[in-house]
């Protein structure tokens, strides 16, 4: 049976497109998939950076592409999580040495090999953007409730409907103390404008940035809240559609505090 | 044989740059062959280089007939082009003649443009006529209509009726929350202010846009009664 191409996009920078396929990627490849994690920011590769593993490129995507290599020369073995591989960017090259008509080749090719290949989009909707969803099956809009990026997430939605892609979305950086004093925007806020499928919400965690700068995959810190949101996410795309969607909350509040006291918690 | 009966076997007109000819499919084809190397003899010159339509009526088949009468104009009076008469398109007369009057609008071309679903950030839309949208519009979306708009949903994006200088147009939704709205040449700023979802327009009134409650004031009862031509 052939996999799934599924791309990870958002339009806005920096609102973790890269933090979600790495940990989406190891968290399906914990689960026992076969799944490759492709780099699709050419120019400004960092999905390698954030998995640790880039000390051991030698070959890239654009060499794929191109045909200077085969795929299972470019695509780096994780040592930590078995199936798990990485096919980084190359970062001396820019976004247009790829075509579009190479890399649906090129997917193809990898839905052969893996049950999951994951590309992480770069931002913007320019040549890059067009060039990881060509060859893609299914797509995934990060948002964080800020304004701008859900702007952006509703034109980056509108152009996947205009490909007949279907996206679901992933709501980034939720911070449920925020939320309940009304400074930021709720996850239903985000749903009533964009008005897709969620796959899943994910709050804020500061081990995102340490296992960013440490190179080691979220999703095997067990204590870390956003690494457990991620891994509810890729069951949920591996098949258990039913997964119910934890909404992340504040346990510190107050008002939650005094129900406990009383029983009321839900 | 000849059919006598009959009109011509072979008649000929000019049309456009080139010339039509009706065959008749029932006659030989060595008859129709001389029948029309009488015709295009006269024509001299004229038939270099002209484009040639060959009409079979409402005849059926006879791809052979026209294959060999093609070649046989190409090859004796330098045709240029040979080809079968453009598809007709049906035109149904017969039920613009049925119409009720009193339904005209059945068969009236609509001065409205309705669409329905998401209008998403990014997205333009942009009619010479009214733009009525069943559906939510997004913030970071732009609406441009010549006449009136009409959102039966959340209204939040830049809209611009009356374009370009229409001021009677209105702009209606059911709940408004736009971030600028324009009518003819005057624009205004959405408010930026929690306020209850309700049905609200907004129109001109002296040299500025008002909001008005729906509710309150209804913008339908100065319209004529919906015209059909």
């Amino acid at each position: 049976m052939e996999g799934k191409v599924i791309v990870v996009t958002s339009g806005k920078g920096g609102v973790g497109k890269t933090t979600a396929t790495s940990s989406i990627g190891a968290a399906l490849a914990l689960e026992g998939k076969r799944v490759a994690i492709v780099d699709m920011d050419i120019g400004l590769r960092n999905l390698d950076v954030v998995m640790g593993l880039e000390n051991r490129i030698v070959f890239n995507i654009v060499d794929v592409v191109h045909g200077r290599c085969k795929i299972s020369q470019a695509a780096i073995r994780d040592r930590r999580i078995k199936n798990l591989f990485l096919i980084p960017a190359s970062q001396s090259d820019n976004k247009d040495v790829l075509t579009t008509s190479g890399v649906e080749r090129v997917a193809n090719d990898l839905r052969k090999e893996f049950d999951y290949v994951i590309m992480d989009s770069p931002a913007g909707i320019e040549k890059g953007f067009e060039n990881s969803i060509v060859g893609a099956n299914e797509a995934l809009v990060v948002c964080t409730p800020d304004v701008s990026a859900v702007r952006d997430a509703d034109r980056v939605i509108g152009l996947l409907y205009s490909r007949s892609l279907e996206p679901k979305l992933i709501v980034n950086r939720i911070e449920p103390a925020r939320v309940e004093r009304g400074e930021m925007l709720s996850h239903e806020d985000v749903l009533e404008v964009l008005s897709i499928d969620l796959a899943g919400l994910v709050p804020m965690d500061e081990h995102v940035l340490i296992s960013s700068n440490t190179g080691t995959p979220l999703v095997l810190q067990n204590d870390s809240i956003a690494g457990q949101a991620f891994k509810r996410i890729a069951r949920r795309l591996n098949g258990e559609v039913d997964l119910p969607i934890q909404v992340p909350n504040n346990n510190n509040s107050m008002w939650r505090k005094i129900s406990k006291t009383f029983g009321f918690n839900k | 044989m000849i059919n006598f009966n009959s009109t011509a076997p072979v008649k000929l007109k000019g049309v456009g740059d080139g010339f039509w000819i009706t065959v008749d499919p029932s006659c030989p084809e060595d008859v129709l062959k001389s029948e029309i190397h009488k015709l295009f003899k006269n024509l001299k010159h004229l038939a270099v280089n002209a484009s040639v339509v060959i009409d079979i009526g409402s005849a059926k088949g006879h791809d052979d007939l026209i294959e060999n009468i093609k070649s046989y104009l190409k090859e004796t009076f330098d045709i240029a082009r040979v080809s079968k008469p453009p598809k007709k398109r049906s035109i149904p007369t017969e039920r613009i003649r049925q119409r009720d009057l009193s339904k005209g609008w059945n068969h009236h071309k609509s001065d409205v443009l309705m669409l329905r679903g998401r209008v998403r950030s990014g997205q333009k839309i942009e009619s010479r006529r009214h733009i009525i949208i069943t559906g939510d519009v997004n913030p970071g979306s732009e609406i441009s209509a010549g006449g009136d708009v009409i959102v039966l949903g959340k209204l939040a994006g830049k809209i611009h009726a009356g374009c370009p200088d229409n001021e009677n147009a209105i702009i209606f939704a059911l709940e408004f929350k736009p971030t600028q709205v324009r009518i003819g040449a005057i624009a205004a700023a959405g408010i930026d202010e929690e306020i209850s979802a309700k049905p609200e327009y907004a129109c001109i009134e002296g040299d500025g846009i008002v909001v008005k409650d729906y509710m309150k004031t209804n913008p339908f009862r100065k319209m004529p009664w919906p015209e059909a031509i």
